[in-house]
């Protein structure tokens, strides 16, 4: 089946695929850089903290994996027409839980693959890994994330049988304290910390406050440790089987482990599938007040009688979003764990400089997160449209609007969160105020840029038939939408470093490179920074503008 | 009112209508009759503007619905055959939308709410969210939010679709009545009782072209078939692929 697909889109969507791996390429490969430069500093100095580092990792993904299978699962077995079908037809509830599951875990792990595999293949060219451990990457990936996996489907399970009506309220709840025990894990393994910084005594006594995340019952370390034995080399043969075989054992482990769950699984399914479906279809949903909420009618009535559809498409969409839990809440999380992060700046006391660095690398992850947001949420907005598009194509109102709506949606609900971060960051980090002007700028142009890309994709190739927008999100689109994303944040926030950074730049260059040099020295000065937002308007224009124009332009000549 | 001039309409190298010709004055029922893939819901597409012909242009009002969409949609109400609503909006934040986009006067439009309200028995669930809804309550929440606006034109694409056989009783009556007050209802059915019971004109298509067109009595006629149901009559043309000469406006 799998071969019969991929020949069909070969033949119909060959530029598509040319593409997407071209850029999957690009990213793949740009990980694999920094993961390479990485792992050589760390291993030059501090190889013993590797360990730590891939536990932490790895822990990390877990959790995050048993929330978006959770979710996944969710809208697979109690929300999808499919499952409907599904029910109807003489397969059991494991049977329907499995099939279900196989979909779920290559929509919800392809990213853990995308980020895992550069990290892994970096590690073993820097540690000088033999063939097995290439070899046995893969397995033990696979045989990891079906754990996650698995228990995030047993969580959804339950839930939903026992948990109906509070269901999701539960499962955010869950994952804010996730999110708030992983902030305070952070905060205490990197604050009150005075060793020289990025020292091995600071390496290890920050690591070492990560201890928890080392525990030998977790499938993260099983897996770290399968990685480092198969990654050792000995010139001893013995002692290279030995640790080939430690490898092995560690493997066998983890698909003992993910073979155990999914049985516990299947019978948990057998057992209360059908009866939670039941449980669900029966639930009774609140009535909404007749009247519109204040907020509502403050931005229908706000504005010039031109602009009033826009404003309605505003509205129509911003009730949408807040009655859908699922994406409040994870835009609460990150967000959540973002502001945790910010706040604790203040007890790492920096110098100036190094100050200025963190605040350029903050704006990038600021950046990163809204990335994956825009990728999410934003990007499969017109699709899902497009089931609905009897609605929205049938009134009075220009095709153009629709995009704008959606766009200004983004971008409306992106600045207030990110400006406000940006601002928290450089006031912990106590940046000066040019800076944090500049910072701000920079935060605007991400914004705007991000949701161009992310609305204007949208419109450009939208995936009309599909209604999971976590499945739209996963496919070519979204794939494009993320990796473009990636590469607009780099420029941005190395144009909003540069006037701090330039002089510093151009004593380490010496004499070499005189013709970058020249172009740092442009970044110098008083004229720095009106230089640098120079560059940023450009940038937010061209990222932002290019794909909305061409995704309004394909929009107008949408049918559907 | 409605004008299909020559439309017509291909996907890759199949042609789903063929060179549709068809003008409907104010104030008519049609109703356009064919077996499943005949081309049925493209013609209605194509009418409402989700579909642009290949060849050939089709007018609502004398507006262009490819060039002058706006014109057009402003004077359409449409009843698609699965209506897809928006889950987390309520029937009533449903129906303000609509009315909202189409710029009515907001006294006027509470007003007309109500009514719809009463007049498609959605009091008890207007208030929840769609996404609690039947396919039945989808359907009434449809058609109050089609004619909210008073259109001069209301296309119907398989329109008893999930409707209790009280709503299709209100329905029938509804239709009866707006097209006595001069509007056009364009409806594309497998419920042939309805279309001989309403219909002022039926067109029957096969394989994206007209094989008939006009009233029930003149297809009695061209079958030399007295006594007939409509029934038998639609099975006959279409069954048995009687070669009668492809229609045209004088038919």
């Amino acid at each position: 089946m799998v071969a019969s697909t991929l020949g069909h889109m070969l033949q119909t969507a060959r530029l598509r695929i040319t593409l997407v791996a071209l850029l999957s390429l690009v990213f793949w490969g740009s990980l694999f850089g920094i993961f390479y430069e990485a792992f050589h500093f760390l291993e030059d100095l501090h190889a013993d903290v590797i360990p730590m580092l891939f536990n932490a990792f790895f822990l990390s993904l877990m959790v995050m994996l048993v929330f978006s299978s959770g979710i996944l699962l969710y809208s697979g077995l109690f929300t999808s027409r499919e499952a409907r079908l599904l029910l109807t037809l003489p397969a059991t509830p494991d049977a329907i839980f499995a099939h279900v599951f196989r979909e779920s875990i290559w929509f919800s792990s392809w990213g853990f693959v995308l980020l895992g595999s550069p990290m892994l293949v970096a590690y073993g060219l820097v540690h000088g890994a033999s063939l097995a451990y290439y070899l046995l990457m893969l397995p033990l990936m696979v045989s990891f994330a079906i754990i996650p996996a698995t228990l995030g489907g047993m969580l959804c399970l339950t839930l939903v049988r026992f948990l109906p009506r509070l269901r999701l309220h539960v499962l955010s709840m869950a994952g804010v304290l996730a999110v708030a025990l992983g902030g305070w894990l952070g905060w205490s393994a990197f604050s009150q910390n005075d060793a020289d910084r990025l020292t091995t005594s600071w390496f290890e006594q920050a690591f070492s406050r990560l201890a928890v995340t080392e525990q030998r019952f977790l499938p993260s370390w099983w897996l770290t440790s399968g990685l480092m034995e198969a990654s050792r080399s000995s010139s001893d043969p013995q002692q290279q089987w030995a640790a080939l075989a430690e490898a092995g054992a560690f493997l066998a482990v983890l698909v003992a482990n993910g073979l155990f769950l999914q049985l516990l699984a299947g019978l948990l399914a057998r057992a209360w599938y059908r009866r939670g479906y039941g449980l669900l279809a029966g639930e009774y949903t609140a009535r909404r007040a007749p009247q519109a909420s204040w907020v509502d009618h403050a931005i229908e009535r706000l504005g010039s009688k031109q602009g009033l559809p826009l404003r309605l498409l505003l509205v129509k969409d911003l009730r949408l979003f807040r009655r859908d839990i699922a994406q409040w809440s994870q835009f609460a999380i990150f967000f959540g764990l973002l502001a945790i992060y910010f706040v604790n700046l203040r007890s790492f006391h920096y110098d100036s400089s190094y100050a200025s660095l963190i605040g350029s690398l903050n704006l990038g992850v600021v950046g990163l997160i809204l990335s994956t947001f825009t990728t999410r949420f934003v990007y499969p907005m017109i699709s899902l449209e497009g089931r609905r598009f009897w609605i929205l194509g049938l009134l009075p109102l220009r095709r153009d609007q629709i995009v704008w709506s959606k766009f200004l949606f983004s971008v409306a609900g992106s600045l207030p969160p990110c400006c406000l971060l940006i601002l928290l960051s450089d006031r912990m980090l106590g940046l000066p105020g040019k800076a944090i002007l500049l910072h701000e700028i920079a935060c605007v142009t991400l914004c705007i840029g991000l949701s161009g890309i992310a609305v204007g994709l949208g419109a450009l190739i939208p995936d009309l038939r599909e209604a999971s927008p976590s499945k739209i999100a996963a496919g070519f689109g979204g794939t494009l939408s993320l990796v473009l994303s990636s590469l607009f944040i780099m420029p941005v926030v190395l144009a909003a470093g540069l006037p701090f950074h330039a002089e510093a730049a151009i004593t380490a260059l010496g004499s070499s490179w005189p013709w970058l040099a020249a172009l740092l020295g442009i970044f110098t000065g008083g004229s720095g920074v009106a230089v640098s937002v120079g560059i940023l308007c450009v940038l937010g224009l061209f990222a932002g503008g290019t794909p909305l124009m061409l995704g309004i332009r394909s929009f107008r000549r949408l049918e559907a | 009112m409605i004008e299909f001039d020559h439309a017509s309409r291909t996907y890759g190298t199949k042609e789903a209508v063929c060179d549709l010709s068809l003008t409907i004055p104010a104030g008519e029922l049609f109703a356009l009759l064919g077996p499943s893939g005949a081309g049925k819901t493209t013609s209605i597409k194509m009418l409402v503007g989700l579909l642009q012909p290949s060849q050939g242009t089709v007018r609502v009002c004398g507006h262009d619905v490819v060039r002058d969409p706006r014109s057009a949609h402003q004077r359409l109400g449409y009843v698609p055959d699965e209506a897809i609503l928006y889950d987390k909006l309520s029937g009533r934040e449903f129906l303000w939308f609509i009315a909202d986009m189409f710029g009515m006067d907001r006294g006027v439009t509470a007003a007309r709410i109500e009514d719809e309200i009463v007049a498609f028995e959605l009091g008890e669930f207007v208030d929840d969210l769609a996404e609690s809804y039947s396919l039945g309550m989808k359907q009434r929440l449809v058609f109050a939010a089609a004619l909210l606006h008073a259109p001069d034109v209301l296309v119907l694409d398989e329109p008893m679709v999930g409707l209790d056989p009280r709503t299709v009783r209100i329905v029938k009556d509804l239709i009866r009545s707006r097209t006595r007050d001069g509007m056009t209802v364009f409806m594309s059915t497998h419920t042939l009782a309805m279309a001989e019971e309403l219909a002022d004109r039926v067109a029957i298509m096969v394989k994206g072209s007209l094989q008939f067109l006009g009233t029930v009595g003149e297809l009695r006629q061209q079958l030399s078939v007295e006594e007939s149901s409509l029934e038998d009559l639609y099975l006959q043309l279409t069954g048995r692929g009687i070669g009668l000469p492809a229609a045209s406006e004088n038919a």
